[in-house]
């Protein structure tokens, strides 16, 4: 007989147990538990650039705040000698939303149009209830506390006109999921730590079943409605040693498969495991930024060997900020030098199928919320017979923040 | 002089900007100027495998470039893939249309001339998508391994006229010389008449036993067996047959997963695809091929042939220089793989091509994987597993001088 409600499993167990601790903690504040007249119930930003950190919000009717971001692009692309792509593309035209509706609820909106309007999704949109500066609660679709870059992306903010090929082709930034969890900021000593920890609806069977090009976290994230009862967990802990300093430890764990329906076990629970770690600071008069990730798949016994069970990737940029005030009609602009290493290894038991480059960047801000960016990238993918393809884009983008 | 010093302050950011601005334009002048080197090169097209003859039309062009985006079309679950299968499309076999490796070779079983199709056979299809089982081989079956063949020069190979091909045969060896090449009559499936296929037997072109007489065949069993991909042609999946019946509902995808439109893309797409370009004939390789005469490898390895009439125009009239003369031979117990195939033996393969030999490597990174299993890494190691109608030549080679032997060689890898 089949069950009407789906038994959930011990570890789903674990987890409602786990968001049941978070969200009944704070209806018994402690004297730790700041008062609502308390600005320490306001977290400050957590992450630079991310979604409480946008500068060119402007307020509106009060407590309403409107803003976003618009990302031109100009391409030339070749490909072992042929051109594979040149023309211009729209490539993202946010709208952002921050609404204080008291002093202990905030509501953080973006919907993001890419490719022209090929594409509309509402990639934020949270609840933040704030206790304390380290115990707050936030609920909705939730930015996966998945490494700094899917936290803090905006094009304005991004040096290069490419986001890095970790966060495109291996994590999918910006990954959003609905979910519920806490986040918060502990100062410890003279340093500061801050963390966010959720559950979420995790991936779903697209990382196998809608790729067609291999194991691709990419095609999995679109779970607005959970496939198999089973929560997935997402953290982050960021360690902030000096101002400008920045160490940051991610993870995610989950099932992405539906194996039960109905109650009944219907396939083997397959996980995705990934961590990763990203840095950011300030040496040699550089600014440096980085992030590096594994990523683990359990694959269906007959698609081993064609499916990836074992993903990495990296990237790592430096910029040198100069020509500030060089022009006087633009007192604020600066120019920006900057260098990205970065690659990503599809399946790690694979001699190919894996992609490296090199891009080196001008770019231009007449404001800090506006850059033109002039990026040259050259790099060699690999087939899944490890043959080389060489590859090279020019590339001019003109992104601002509204 | 403050006044001046003033000035001097004044000026400084605008000629830094101007600096800046100027060697911003500098580089872009610079990258434009020296695009291809900046911008990569393309390999020319003799040394790629996925070139298109040259002197096509820019319709036959475009059908080239359709053809060539399907034939890289990777199948996922979603979109028809399985329910059993051995690789996601024709590109991940096909090493840049070329040959494949040991990894993604195809294996056949069968025992004593049954194709065993009650247990999954003649191919081994041993990858699911969830939800299917794939296949294993049962025990005490006889195996064999094949390696995804180029599938550039096709077209040539399609257009050669069959009396040509049968000029060469000799299967009673009525001219002494041990070599008795013969041709493989196959019946082609139902859906070749309609297609421009007669229906009777047919002279099998085509696979390691010239065991298909067409394109359009190879491609939709390709789909089928290779992928899972159900087409107008075949409309119903392959199943393990060892399988619950229940799994057959594993691949939710409404069939045909494949409109014949694609299929026949994928075809035109491969007539149309060029055989690289032979390397330059130097003092060496000309003594090369004076000894692969000499040891009688041209016997069956035949240099060319003229193609007859085709619908492609570029494809008629032209000099195919594919090294083969696409007749089955014995080729000895070391190469026999027991598994009849049409009216191919256990013991015989098609003579296979050596054009492209020049680049294979190019695309197998850095290897070779020669003969129908990829068991040979080298020329030399492919010569001497040559046995049966080949004993002579093979006995030939391996009394060849040193430096005749590597001019052989030489003149074999450069084509």
């Amino acid at each position: 007989m089949i069950r009407a409600f789906p038994a959930a499993s011990g570890r789903a167990h674990l987890v409602l147990a786990g968001l049941c601790a978070v969200l009944i903690a704070p209806m018994f504040p402690t004297h730790a538990v700041a008062q609502p007249s308390d600005t320490t119930a306001i977290p400050p930003s957590l992450v630079e650039g991310g979604y409480d950190d946008k500068p060119h919000l402007k307020g509106l009717f009060g407590r309403i705040a409107v803003g976003g971001y618009a990302d031109l692009h100009a391409v030339w692309q070749r490909e072992d000698g042929v051109t594979d792509d040149a023309g211009f593309l729209l490539k993202r035209w946010n709208l952002l939303t921050s609404t204080r509706v008291s002093d202990h609820v905030h509501v953080w909106a973006e919907v993001e149009i890419e490719d022209g309007g090929k594409e509309v999704r509402l990639e934020l949109a949270q609840i933040d209830f704030l206790l304390h500066r380290a115990w707050n609660l936030r609920g909705g679709m939730l930015l996966v506390p998945l490494g700094r870059f899917n936290l803090a992306h905006d094009s304005p903010r991004n040096e290069f006109t490419d986001r890095p090929l970790l966060a495109t082709d291996l994590i999918g930034t910006a990954l959003a999921m609905p979910g519920l969890g806490g986040f918060g900021r502990i100062p410890a000593g003279g340093m500061v730590a801050t963390y966010e920890l959720y559950a979420v609806n995790g991936f779903n069977s697209g990382i196998i079943d809608a790729s067609s090009v291999g194991t691709r976290l990419t095609e999995g994230g679109d779970n607005v409605e959970d496939n198999n009862a089973a929560p997935s967990v997402a953290g982050r802990v960021a360690w902030f040693p000096r101002p400008d300093h920045e160490l940051g430890l991610s993870g995610f764990t989950g099932a992405y498969n539906t194996y039960r329906i109905e109650g009944l076990a219907v396939d083997e629970r397959r996980m995705v495991r990934i961590g990763s770690v990203d840095v950011r600071s300030r040496l040699l008069g550089l600014e440096w930024n980085g992030e590096a990730a594994v990523v683990e798949v359990d694959v269906a016994p007959g698609l081993i060997g064609l499916f990836a069970e074992r993903q990495a990737g990296f990237f790592l940029e430096t910029r040198r900020v100069f020509g500030r005030n060089w022009i006087r009609a633009m007192p604020a602009s600066s120019f920006s030098a900057a260098v990205r290493a970065e690659g990503v290894d599809f399946d790690r038991d694979l001699a190919g199928d894996s992609r490296r480059q090199l891009s080196g960047g001008l770019h231009f801000r007449p404001t800090p919320e506006t850059v033109f960016k002039l990026d040259y990238t050259r790099g060699r993918a690999r087939d899944r017979f490890n043959n080389p393809i060489e590859q090279a884009a020019l590339k001019f983008s003109l992104t601002s923040y509204f | 002089m403050i006044r001046a010093k003033l000035h001097e302050t004044t000026r400084r950011p605008r000629s830094r900007a101007a600096v800046v601005w100027a060697a911003t334009l500098l580089v872009f002048s610079f990258a434009l100027g020296a695009c291809d080197r900046l911008m990569t090169t393309a390999p020319p097209g003799g040394d790629i495998f996925d070139a298109p003859l040259p002197g096509l039309s820019a319709a036959e062009l475009a059908a080239f470039a359709e053809g060539d985006e399907q034939f890289g079309v990777a199948f996922a679950p979603m979109n028809g893939l399985g329910p059993i299968f051995n690789n996601v499309s024709c590109a991940s076999c096909h090493s840049g249309d070329g040959r494949g490796r040991p990894e993604n070779a195809l294996t056949r079983f069968g025992l004593a001339g049954n194709p065993m199709r009650e247990y999954g056979g003649p191919q081994l299809q041993d990858r699911a998508i969830p939800g299917a089982e794939p296949e294993t081989v049962p025990s005490g079956m006889e195996t064999s391994l094949r390696l995804p063949p180029p599938v550039f020069g096709v077209g040539l190979i399609e257009a050669i006229r069959e009396s040509d091909i049968l000029a060469n045969a000799d299967e009673n060896d009525a001219n002494g010389d041990g070599i008795s090449g013969r041709p493989n009559y196959v019946t082609p499936p139902d859906f070749l008449p309609a297609h421009g296929g007669s229906g009777g037997p047919a002279l099998g072109r085509f696979s390691r036993k010239a065991q298909v007489s067409s394109l359009l065949q190879q491609t939709v069993e390709a789909y089928h067996q290779d992928i899972g991909i159900t087409t107008d042609f075949i409309v119903e999946d392959n199943y393990n047959p060892l399988a619950s019946g229940a799994t057959v509902a594993a691949d939710r995808v409404a069939d045909p997963e494949l409109p014949a439109a694609a299929v026949h893309a994928v075809v035109a797409y491969m007539r149309m695809l060029a055989p690289p370009e032979p390397g330059p004939m130097t003092a060496r390789r000309i003594r090369g091929r004076e000894m692969f005469d000499q040891a009688g490898c041209v016997s069956c390895h035949v240099p060319s042939f003229r193609t007859g009439p085709s619908t492609i125009p570029v494809l008629a009239g032209r000099t195919a220089q594919l090294y083969s003369d696409l007749l089955l031979h014995d080729m000895g117990d070391r190469l026999a793989d027991g598994r009849p195939d049409g009216q191919a033996s256990g013991r015989e393969w098609r003579t296979t091509p050596l054009w492209g030999m020049r680049v294979m490597r190019d695309f197998l990174n850095g290897h070779a994987f020669l003969m129908h299993d990829g068991s040979a890494r080298s020329v030399d190691e492919a010569i001497l597993l040559h046995g049966g109608e080949a004993d002579s030549a093979r006995i030939a080679f391996e009394a060849l001088p040193g430096a005749d032997r590597e001019a052989l060689i030489d003149f074999v890898e450069s084509r």
